[in-house]
């Protein structure tokens, strides 16, 4: 095993404890922070595939600003697990029927590959993520994409000030 | 099984740079709390601090020494974990930044070349800023894990805040980042450096003035402090602290300081560099130790001119505050970053 | 690429317009001449090609349907704008603004009709629905309207969410964004045998059966259709109008092109030998969505809830085209596009200017006001799929479509019995416009008296239904020119 190896085992398993933990957690304020740990443990992949420049954009926009404005509401909201409200036993029941049809889907898809077995993630490959390639690629071959997400971008500022001002 | 091939002398070599870089900051935040009452005292015509030591020198020490034999209380209603996470985030994050700061240029031992910069990442200004981000939750749970409602209020409006003032920082980093063509700290000292390049301060004035303000507010420093309001919250976020784990906070924003300092003189007052003067003729060691002096000289003057403010300017009302933020800097700061973009290309052409 | 970039302008015109022109009425006036000449120009970019010529790697692709669609999509919105603008006014105090987010609606739709890559499938998603959401929720002060935008923003980024963890899938199982490489590069490389289960990656299937799941979502197919009566019921009716017509033809839409550029690439024997039956899980989509849209919209006891389930009932029509991926389903989608969504702006353009929504409420319209009676008529009958009228051509060329593909009797025989139920509902509305007498002699069925000139649009538009459907080649014709 290299260092590698060993890093991106850790971060798989915080990765994958970090996102149950959002789940489980009974206190609102407490999945927001497992969230976080969640987007560290995903920035920290990122680094291995030697994109540091999306890994620490990852943690910039998502862990530094996004969830900051979900802590900010939950905290005003004082969300906590009493106040959460009690769901009826059948709607738990068919929330679970659903979420496992869907994953008995996946897991059979997954196992009736074949290509898949016996390979890893790869590591230390690729400069793709560097932020040198990402402007290249994103300003000649994605110009396109890159440029309609601006009316994505004023479709949610536009809406933005619709929902939020005050009607005269 | 060869576990792991480790370059080991690197290994010691970062591991020492790091113990030195971290207890320099915390010493220097120690002293920074005396030089704040000492600059107080001139500001108002008083003495300050002078019993402790010759001059009062050894102040500070009393004053952590304090710290740590008063009483940690932690509220009963307050959640307890979140509680101490606080203020260990909000210490971390402030002593992580200093990572990829360029405290120096390299220095020569038996050999080898060793950089006076913890990592030189290709990414460092954004790391900065994505540490600068971290540093809102420590006083976010701080506040909240509280359990008091002054606390919460004050905490929300430090986060809204550093948020806020974020945006128009991060727009005059990219208008720096288009002048040096890197995201790299020390390829933007390197090229300051270089001949027929001036400071950046020459090329961005604007920017620096809209950078400064920002950085003020990050700090949460007064005309800024919202956050510990005294005379609205009490005393803000830290309200329900007592004992090390208030005296964290309170270091954590002198670090913060002297952070802010050093990356402002790193971006644009040529961090290491010595004015006039051509340090590759030197030898490589003096060069280091005189571009240290260098840096530091700057970094103190930054860290007076925190304190000059603090007596100078009142705090803003809050609604002043995200004014200030969002009318008048951010729209400055993308006329900036446009000017300079048309610029750079106009004379690429 | 005319239509998508002038349509976003045409957004930020308008946004700018509630800055600089203060007439309310003046809005519609800059919205039809912007719609006007964006379909000058997409008619223009049909014929002689783009005005700005954009390399967009090979990421959206202008042929005759995409472009086609474009212009059935903007003369729609244009018929829209003509019958509810008045109704769009009184929403709330944006009105400009509302136009604006109409017409990112549209922009998302034409790149919908364009996209080649699945990121451009992910953008025009997204274009699409997150005006929807604000649209949803923009009569502020009322409850419903905001249960309705919260229950559509939440479940549809999940259903979006969806889509990209699907996109990230296929990504990683094949490489590529493209839409005629998403099968497995294996196959063509090297002139390699038929693709077997080893080279069709797991990834590329899981993945592309989560977007299915998601577009399912967005077309509100069973049974990934609950959010749709509450949102339809709770949003304003005038954009209710708008989400069921335009919006809906322009998922279904997207979704044909993907499954057509998928088939084209896996024959069904290859689906087979890993398990998975598209042909099944559509058909079983569409048998699911045919029943639950028609049982449920047999039951109402209002009208604009009844036709948000019937347009449950019709998305199992729709359906039917991603069943049998031929040159006829094509045909049929762009036909149904146009007799679906014309009837529904009709039937919401008369809807949103009752006083009471309940079947009820639509009692002895007919004596009051024989001419939107009678145009109402014709839009239901069209919807039903009764001859004469486009829907009935709109339906035979779906269920025909399906006859090509050969031995799926079964499933025409389905399709033609639910649409027999749906006749039960519509003529509810009928029967009560006609046959019953309101309570109320003396105050009308409407708000106020409608305008002539809205009269004379609706039997226009009513008179325009029975041409398509007597002469539904007339149509087509254009298709092919």
């Amino acid at each position: 095993m290299s260092a590698t190896e060993i890093i991106f085992w850790i971060l798989s398993v915080l990765a994958l404890v970090s996102g149950l933990m959002v789940i489980f957690s009974k206190n609102p304020v407490y999945s927001v922070l497992w969230l976080i740990s969640l987007f560290f443990a995903i920035s920290g992949h990122y680094i291995l595939m030697n994109a540091q420049f999306l890994a620490i954009v990852n943690i910039i926009v998502y862990a530094g600003a996004i969830m900051v404005l979900f802590l900010f509401v939950i905290m005003l909201m004082n969300l906590s697990a009493t106040a959460e409200p009690k769901k009826k036993v059948w709607m738990k029941f068919t929330g679970v029927i659903s979420g496992g049809l869907l994953l008995w889907i996946l897991l059979s898809v997954v196992r009736s590959s074949i290509d898949m077995r016996g390979k890893i993630a790869e590591v230390k490959t690729g400069d793709i993520g560097l932020v040198e390639n990402l402007g290249k690629v994103l300003f000649t071959e994605y110009a396109v994409p890159f440029e309609i997400c601006s009316v994505l971008f004023l479709s949610a500022m536009v809406g933005a000030v619709v929902i939020g001002k005050k009607e005269e | 099984m060869t576990l792991l091939t480790i370059d080991w002398s690197l290994i010691i070599e970062k591991l020492v740079l790091i113990a030195v870089v971290v207890l320099g900051s915390l010493v220097v935040a120690l002293y920074s709390t005396y030089a704040e009452r000492k600059v107080a005292a001139f500001m108002q015509d008083r003495l300050g601090p002078n019993r402790a030591g010759p001059f009062g020198l050894l102040q500070p020490l009393a004053d952590g020494a304090k710290f740590f034999f008063k009483e940690d209380v932690i509220p009963v209603l307050a959640n307890k974990w979140l509680f101490i996470l606080g203020p260990t985030i909000a210490m971390s994050a402030a002593l992580m930044t200093s990572a990829v700061v360029p405290w120096g240029n390299h220095i020569e031992i038996g050999g080898r070349i060793i950089s006076l910069q913890i990592a030189d990442i290709n990414i460092g200004v954004l790391y900065v800023f994505g540490v600068v981000g971290m540093g809102v939750y420590g006083i976010m749970i701080g506040g909240w894990a509280s359990n008091n409602k002054f606390s919460l209020l004050a905490a929300l409006r430090g986060a809204s805040q550093v948020i806020s003032y974020e945006l128009p920082m991060g727009i005059c980093m990219i208008t720096l980042i288009m002048l040096s063509g890197s995201l790299s700290l020390k390829d933007k000292v390197e090229q300051q450096m270089s001949s027929g390049h001036l400071w950046n301060i020459v090329y961005q004035p604007l920017g620096f003035v809209i950078f400064l303000i920002c950085a003020f507010a990050e700090c949460n420093r007064t005309p800024f402090d919202l956050a510990e309001a005294e005379n609205e919250l009490n005393m803000g976020y830290h309200q329900e602290y007592s004992s090390m784990k208030l005296g964290f906070y309170l270091f954590a924003e002198y670090i913060n300081m002297l952070i802010s300092s050093a990356v402002i003189v790193t971006l644009f007052f040529g961090g290491y560099d010595i004015p006039f003067l051509d340090e590759s003729k030197l030898n490589p060691n003096t060069a280091a130790i005189l571009g240290i002096i260098a840096l530091m000289a700057k970094v103190v003057f930054f860290i007076f001119l925190f304190m000059w403010v603090r007596w100078t300017i009142p705090r803003f009302r809050y609604d002043q505050l995200m004014n200030l933020g969002w009318k008048k800097l951010l729209p400055l700061a993308l006329i900036n970053m446009l000017v300079t973009a048309a610029v750079i290309l106009w004379l690429h052409k | 690429m005319n239509a998508i970039i002038l349509s976003a302008v045409l957004g930020v015109v308008m946004m700018f317009s509630s800055v600089l022109v203060s007439n309310q009425k003046a809005y519609k006036g800059i919205a039809l001449v912007g719609l006007l000449i964006i379909l000058i120009a997409n008619i223009n970019e049909t014929y002689n090609g783009p005005i700005f010529e954009i390399n967009t790697y090979n990421m959206l692709a202008f042929d005759g349907f995409s472009l086609f669609f474009n212009t059935i999509a903007i003369v729609c919105t244009g018929v829209y704008f003509i019958l509810t603008s008045k109704q769009i006014e009184k929403v709330g105090g944006h009105t400009a603004e509302y136009f604006t987010l109409i017409f990112f609606v549209l922009c998302g739709a034409t790149i919908l009709s364009a996209y080649n890559n699945l990121l451009m499938l992910f953008i025009g998603i997204e274009i699409l629905t997150i005006p929807l959401y604000i649209l949803t929720g923009s009569k502020k002060k009322d409850l419903k309207s905001n249960e309705a935008a919260l229950k559509y923003f939440l479940m549809g980024s999940f259903s979006t969410g969806l889509m990209l963890m699907g996109i990230a899938l296929i990504y990683g199982g094949t490489g590529t964004f493209a839409l005629e490489k998403i099968i497995p590069a294996a196959a063509s490389a090297q002139g390699a045998p038929a693709v077997t289960a080893q080279t069709l990656s797991f990834l590329e299937v899981g993945g592309m059966l989560l977007v299915t799941f998601s577009l399912a979502f967005k077309v509100s197919a069973a049974p990934f259709h609950f959010w749709l009566p509450d949102v339809y019921y709770g949003a304003p009716s005038v954009f209710t109008s708008f989400m069921a017509s335009v919006v809906k033809a322009a998922a279904f839409v997207a979704f044909l092109k993907l499954f057509i550029a998928r088939a084209a690439g896996t024959s069904v024997d290859v689906s087979k030998i890993i398990g998975v039956d598209w042909k099944m899980i559509v058909a079983i989509l569409i048998i699911c969505t045919l029943l639950v849209g028609n049982i449920s919209a047999v039951r109402q006891q209002n009208v604009k809830r009844m036709l948000a389930y019937s347009s449950i009932a019709q998305a199992g029509f729709m359906l039917f085209a991603i069943f049998s991926l031929n040159e006829m389903a094509k045909e049929g989608i762009l036909l149904y596009a146009v007799a679906y969504s014309l009837a529904t702006i009709g039937i919401f353009a008369i809807l949103s200017r009752m006083k009471d929504y309940t079947f009820a409420g639509y009692n002895g319209l007919a004596k009051s006001n024989p001419a939107l009676a009678f145009a109402n008529t014709v839009f239901l009958l069209s919807l039903a799929g009764i001859p004469l009228t486009a829907g009935f051509f709109a339906k035979y060329y779906m269920l025909a479509s399906v006859m090509q593909t050969g031995h799926y009797m079964w499933l025409v025989i389905v399709g033609v019995l639910f649409a027999a139920v749906s006749a039960d509902y519509y003529f509810r509305v009928i029967q009560s416009m006609y046959f019953k007498n309101s309570e109320s002699e003396n105050e009308g069925q409407l708000e106020e008296n409608p305008s002539n000139i809205f009269k004379i649009t609706v039997v226009a538009l009513a008179i325009v239904i029975i041409l398509v459907g007597v002469f539904p080649n007339s149509v087509l014709y254009w298709l092919y020119n």
